[in-house]
């Protein structure tokens, strides 16, 4: 595998070059600052443009030239990254080896069409285009309720603090999205035209020299703007006594949440050590939440821990009766004891880094995870993957129970079921 | 040992049939880090009434038991649990239960010879007691909690269940509370001494290995273990009529958005069965897909937002198709389904861009060594055997007979499911 960067005026361009695939990735990176009332607008601008171009002037026709060119992937998404958000257009093509020649410049023109030359009337957006891409956000912003397991988890950060960016809906917001119109949208698509910072990455076996001309044709980005803070975000203000929600839905089953902050963290206890210590507490079908809650009192199917080290959070969930709400708080508090203590053993230790070690090793079999791992050096300064191999290994035992000794427990939610 | 290579994806495939009837599949992948196996019984929720080995009679065991073993089969005598083992190696383990087997994996780039070995033994050594299945009905009656709170799942459970009379894929893989509360361990040893025999068995292994050392490390360790003989496994013939059992349905639900499904039952017997599947599969993307005309008038009148999902299951005598959807008005979207399935006319140019798509699929998942090891294992369930020539077997697939097919096929035998709040009910 070969990695290039080239710097150009207006943004970087990642080349990776490895035999390993028979297809070509490309994904294109707009980074800005994230903004809540900014989050629906920018969803709604992924519909648009998803929607419909100049020359597809509807979804169908879209579609169907993705077949004419061998089934070609394609995919817009926005993902938060502490401060920041990223909006990503992708695709993926088979080599034209497995096509015909010429298939990598129409692919990229496909993906020019949809960035650069939308379905444009009278200085907005086309409107049945525009129409379509509404209902869609506004059904998915209504069924997040439905989804029980995120829905909990939302509620249970909004009423941690709902000030914080972790809080912020992912889906949008019913409010903003009423006041998108096709007009102000196509002045919000103009401006993250000219404002957000570019990245684009390519990986697979393709001609680097030819592959730089035609993504300089085809990707003409004119933004110049460079962002320097970090990504990394972290609230230190906790709640003095634990504070609990209790919301009723009529459901079957109760999903607890349980929120906690790491305050305090070095980098490396960041990047490092907060991994291990949230492997050990519940990242795993070992763990000790999943062992004693689920597997010693049967009280869930599902316990699980994440840890999210761009904002400092670390979340705690499971599916319950609803009369086992006490017991399983009280469990899962005893684990959350247990771990500042530093009740693990060394070889808890070992699973964590062998489990991660190896996560690092099977990245490498996925464009896409190539592709996130650059992306992690790039805006997170991440280590490359020998560094962090070397470094997981010097996290200790010490290390683990002095991180559990700066995770507060903040707020407890239930959304409470019928059983 | 049997070498084939699956045309033009630059795959090969090996196969060996060992001693004690066990069957075994590895594809080597040089440029791959990670290695998957998983082991694999053709059994799943659909055999629920067999001849257990070493007896007479039938019998019939409460639903969800394919499942329930599925949890069962992880504890040991000793009390070793494989999750650690496997996390221990750096490696991530897991099994599932579908209509039709249950599958024990495991993928994991490191330690793949002490990994695969423990696959074999902790599968191959079943320990149950009345204590640890008493204890496992509390975790999966959470599981079945689950599932029924997600309004997709309602629709489908539903939506088979209606679709189908006798046949006991109408009923939920993980059972209900109440058929898991008459699980015993009696049960668990007859269903797991009658579908986990070697002969009843495959392993796939894809990904980094060498062949030789996969078929000779599962050699010595199936050669140290005795089983019975191979033998038949009998299982009841379920008579199943074209009629579905309940043609409409309508639930009521807490749901913001109402949900609907529509299938269509076709009777198969004597036909290819294979063919039906490629063919329907082409004519649902057609008809149904984001290319679809269908699609396209439903989006433009505001009557659904997101893609129309569809889907197949199949027994030995019907393929059963369905076809999901999201809706303020659902009984006015499956209309315009039930009508656009009637119009078998489709064109040429269409149906040859389908089979392009269909073939670049498979070059697309090639890469993959989990979406190869699924394509194995679908193909041994599905049809008993590989196609490793899949992509002549596409080429192969032409217009004629096409539209010869869907003229034949029986499109009348249908069922309807709806999933609304009263207040939708009122509008």
């Amino acid at each position: 595998m070969n990695y290039q960067k080239i710097k150009t005026d207006f943004y970087n361009l990642h080349m990776i070059q490895t035999d390993k695939f028979k297809t070509i990735s490309i994904k294109v990176n707009l980074k800005r600052k994230i903004k809540k009332d900014e989050i629906t607008k920018s969803n709604m601008l992924i519909n648009v443009l998803f929607d419909s171009t100049a020359k597809y002037s509807n979804k169908r026709l879209l579609e169907i030239e993705t077949e004419e060119l061998y089934g070609l992937k394609y995919r817009g998404s926005n993902y938060q990254s502490g401060i920041y958000t990223v909006m990503s257009f992708d695709i993926v093509l088979l080599m034209e080896k497995y096509t015909e020649p010429g298939m990598i410049e129409k692919s990229l023109a496909f993906l020019s069409e949809i960035i650069f030359n939308p379905n444009i009337k009278d200085n907005g957006f086309e409107e049945t285009s525009f129409k379509m891409a509404y209902q869609l956000m506004d059904d998915y912003i209504s069924s997040l309720e439905e989804n029980t397991p995120l829905y909990s988890q939302i509620r249970m950060l909004e009423d941690m603090n709902d000030k914080a960016v972790f809080a912020y809906r992912s889906s949008g917001y019913k409010d903003d999205l009423n006041n998108i119109n096709r007009f102000n949208l196509y002045q919000y698509y103009l401006d993250i035209l000219a404002n957000a910072m570019v990245d684009i990455f390519v990986i697979g076996n393709f001609d680097t020299e030819k592959m730089q001309k035609t993504i300089l044709k085809y990707l003409p980005f004119k933004s110049k703007p460079a962002f320097n803070e970090s990504h990394f975000i972290s609230y230190n203000s906790i709640h003095s006594t634990v504070q609990e929600y209790i919301e009723h839905k009529n459901i079957n089953q109760s999903r607890l949440v349980m929120g906690a902050l790491l305050k305090d963290a070095s980098d490396f206890e960041l990047r490092y050590v907060f991994m291990i210590y949230n492997y050990i507490l519940g990242g795993s079908p070992d763990s000790k939440l999943f062992k004693h809650v689920r597997e010693k009192e049967s009280l869930c199917y599902n316990i699980s821990s994440t840890h999210q080290p761009l904002v400092s959070l670390l979340i705690i969930q499971a599916g319950i009766n609803k009369d086992q709400y006490r017991k399983a708080v009280n469990l899962i508090k005893q684990e959350l004891e247990s771990m500042k203590k530093g009740e693990f053993l060394e070889e808890d230790l070992i699973k964590a880094k062998s489990t991660y070690i190896n996560s690092l090793y099977e990245l490498q079999d996925n464009e896409d995870s190539i592709i996130s791992l650059y992306s992690g050096i790039e805006y997170l300064n991440s280590d490359d993957i020998d560094t962090r191999i070397n470094k997981i290994q010097k996290v200790s035992l010490e290390d683990v129970r002095k991180l559990a000794n700066k995770i507060y427990l903040d707020t407890i939610y239930l959304l409470e079921g019928n059983d | 040992m049997i070498k084939r290579t699956f045309t033009n994806l630059d795959i090969d495939l090996y196969e060996e049939k060992i001693d004690n009837g066990l069957s075994i599949y590895v594809v080597p992948m040089t440029k791959v880090n990670n290695i998957y196996a998983t082991f694999t019984t053709n059994y799943g929720n659909m055999q629920n009434e067999f001849i257990p080995i070493g007896k007479n009679d039938y019998i019939k065991v409460p639903m969800g038991v394919a499942h329930f073993l599925e949890h069962k089969v992880f504890e040991s005598a000793d009390g070793s649990d494989p999750f650690s083992f496997y996390t221990e190696n750096g490696a991530d383990a897991n099994a599932n239960t579908s209509n039709y087997r249950t599958t024990y994996l495991f993928s994991g780039a490191s330690k793949f010879n002490e990994n695969l070995e423990y696959l074999l033994d902790f599968v191959q050594s079943p320990y149950f007691t009345d204590e640890n299945v008493e204890k496992e009905k509390g975790i999966i009656e959470q599981e079945i909690n689950l599932y029924a709170d997600i309004p997709y799942w309602k629709v489908y459970n539903r939506i088979i269940f209606n679709s189908f009379v006798n046949n006991p894929i109408r009923y939920p893989i993980e059972g209900t509370k109440e058929s898991i509360s008459n699980i015993n361990k009696e049960i668990l040893y007859d269903a797991y001494n009658t579908f986990y025999h070697p002969s009843n068995m495959f392993l796939i292994v894809v990904g980094n290995v060498k062949v030789e050392d996969v078929i000779d490390l599962v050699k010595k360790n199936q050669e140290n273990k005795t089983f019975l003989k191979p033998y038949n496994i009998k299982t009841k013939l379920i008579k199943e009529p074209d009629e579905v059992y309940k043609p409409l349905d309508i639930i009521e639900a807490d749901v913001i958005i109402p949900k609907a499904a529509i299938s269509y039952k076709l009777n198969i017997r004597d036909m290819d069965f294979e063919k039906i599947y490629q063919y329907l599969l082409i004519f649902l993307s057609i008809k149904l897909g984001p290319t679809s005309k269908l699609n396209n008038e439903l989006r433009n009148e505001g009557l659904i937002s997101n893609a129309i999902d569809y889907d197949i299951v199949y027994t030995d005598t019907h393929i059963l198709y369905f076809i999901s959807i999201e809706s303020y008005e659902p009984e006015k979207v499956l209309d315009r389904i039930k009508q656009e399935m009637n119009d078998r006319n489709i064109l040429e140019p269409t149906f040859l861009r389908k089979k392009k798509v269909l073939k670049s699929s498979k070059v697309f998942r090639s890469d993959d060594i989990f979406a190869i090891s699924s394509k194995i294992n679908q193909d041994l369930i599905q049809y008993g055997k590989i196609r490793t020539d899949i992509i002549p077997y596409i080429d192969s697939l032409n217009y004629n007979e096409f539209q010869k097919l869907l003229n034949q096929l029986d499109f009348n035998n249908t069922a309807q499911v709806i999933l609304k709040n009263h207040l939708h009910s009122n509008k």
